[in-house]
């Protein structure tokens, strides 16, 4: 693409950003503390598609930006590179986290039972409308169980494995310092799994939600049922200079596996997962992932398409780079337009 | 005030990051007169990549950053302390290293051990509270 600098409009650029501003009004601690306080779903999604857990952080970004949301993840995005890597924790797995929820479509008995958790799964929907008449909504509590669930779950794909539905994971697992990591690295085709998932985890919601719609509508190779789909509590695991490892605290994750029957005497799944409680994004995302092998180039469900069309910065930033500036590419169309109608004119003339 | 006896040193940082901020930086407040000069290495903020392992093929991958604040000391005699939190309070990672610089000297071993002990009383409660409300949502499914 060719581009030309343009100049002049300094006033005007510097009155449209106070006028986007003025939208917004002073942005307050209050403020920031309310929308992380109000709004932990947003968050969550937001810290997900930033790919950098700091709730305080995508609070002041949504509220900095107006609640435009590829803004505030190209805030966060910019304020992560200029932060250290100072460590990489050890891995999370499936059987050592907090779980929140649990719930399984495809098999009703489950090892460790099914737990909705926070949902509006069965609820009935209605706008709450007595707020804008001046009253105050407030939440019924919930009613204590006498006893703790238990704190950890058995994975239900490890299960599955032992019965021998699911094929095992032949993969050793590798030092944390050897995998594979899309900050440092470009995401080249076939992508390595580790960069696949690493890719859908900081896709955007969106994106992800319509291609992986696309495959459930009939646009993929095979139809999804959610075998196992968890919101956890992940501790985060770090390393004290002396060597021992140590929990600096939890990060709320979520992660889903979708199954189908097509495979060659056994299930086969998909999985997805991300910072923070978004259950459509995982979803979709699985839904995309057991989609991908084989599928032909072109199609929504082939990893390049998806994988390159779903980041949230990069997609978006294309799309609102055409309003920028494009006077000499347009204009050398317009006059190549102009040229060939020229022509046109001069060879329909009779002779 | 509940206690829980925690004797093992990864447990101890746990609870140590985990600490209400008001009480750890209280705690740590305490006990500077007793340890000198302290030199920081280092007080910053920064990030931990999380890797997690997927269910399908075992593959580990990353799932994103985790902002943390990262206090690192040396007392006097050489010994060291770390703290590491989750989040942006340089002050809280800080108090964490004091304690653990504490700890490690032998400083007030016997206060801190109590004070630990309580608030791992108090994390396990506040997490038996939220499996409790995680478990009244327990669902058995019928199908008909």
């Amino acid at each position: 693409m060719a581009y030309v600098a343009t100049r002049g409009g300094e006033r005007a650029i510097e009155q449209a950003e106070r006028l986007y501003r003025a939208q917004m009004g002073e942005v307050t601690p209050a403020r920031v503390a309310e929308i992380e306080r109000a709004l932990p779903s947003l968050i969550d999604r937001v810290m997900g598609e930033a790919s950098l857990y700091a709730p305080d952080l995508a609070a002041l970004a949504l509220a900095q930006s107006g609640g435009d949301l590829y803004e505030a993840l190209l805030l966060l995005r910019a304020w992560r590179s200029t932060q250290p890597r100072l460590q990489i924790a050890a891995p999370v797995t499936q059987d050592r986290m907090l779980t929140h929820r649990r719930i399984s479509a495809a098999f009703k008995d489950i090892p460790g039972g099914q737990i909705l958790g926070p949902t509006l799964d069965y609820s009935h929907r209605l706008l709450a409308t007595e707020v804008v008449q001046g009253e105050t909504f407030t939440p019924v509590p919930v009613e204590k169980a006498a006893n703790p669930a238990p704190a950890c779950h058995p994975s239900l794909a490890a299960w599955q494995q032992a019965q021998g539905l699911v094929a095992a994971p032949s993969l050793a697992p590798v030092d944390r310092d050897s995998i594979p990591d899309l900050t440092k690295e470009p995401l080249l085709f076939p992508a390595k799994r580790a960069h696949t998932l690493q890719s859908l985890a900081r896709a955007d919601t969106g994106g992800v939600l319509a291609l992986g719609y696309s495959a459930m509508r009939g646009y993929g190779n095979a139809h999804p049922t959610v075998n196992e789909l968890r919101l956890s509590e992940a501790e985060v695991i770090v390393r004290h200079p002396n060597g021992t490892e140590f929990s600096a605290g939890r990060v709320k994750t979520s992660q889903a596996e979708v199954v189908t029957t097509k495979g060659q005497g056994t299930l086969r799944l998909g999985f997805c997962a991300t910072l923070g409680w978004n259950e459509v994004k995982t979803i979709a995302g699985a839904t995309l992932d057991l989609n991908a092998p084989g599928a032909p180039k072109g199609s929504p469900v082939n990893e390049e398409f998806f994988l390159y069309h779903t980041e949230p910065v990069e997609s978006s930033g294309f799309c609102i780079h055409f309003k920028l500036p494009h006077y000499v590419t347009f204009q050398s169309s317009l006059d190549a337009l102009r040229d060939a109608k020229a022509q046109r004119n001069k060879t329909e003339e009779p002779a | 005030m509940s206690e829980i006896a925690v004797t093992d040193a990864s447990e101890r940082l746990s609870v140590l990051a985990r600490m209400v901020p008001e009480r750890i930086s209280e705690e740590a407040e305490m006990l500077l007169p007793e340890l000198g000069e302290i030199e920081v290495i280092q007080s910053r903020s920064g990030l931990v990549m999380l890797p997690m392992r997927d269910t399908v093929t075992g593959t580990d991958f990353h799932l994103g950053e985790v902002l943390v604040s990262e206090a690192h000391i040396r007392l006097p005699g050489g010994i060291e302390g770390y703290g590491m939190v989750t989040g942006h309070d340089l002050e809280r990672a800080m108090a964490m290293a004091v304690i653990d610089a504490a700890l490690s000297a032998g400083v007030a071993v016997a206060r801190l051990t109590r004070v630990i002990a309580e608030e791992a009383a108090r994390q396990a409660e506040q997490d038996r509270e939220t499996l409790r409300a995680i478990e009244a949502t327990r669902v058995d499914m019928e199908t008909f």
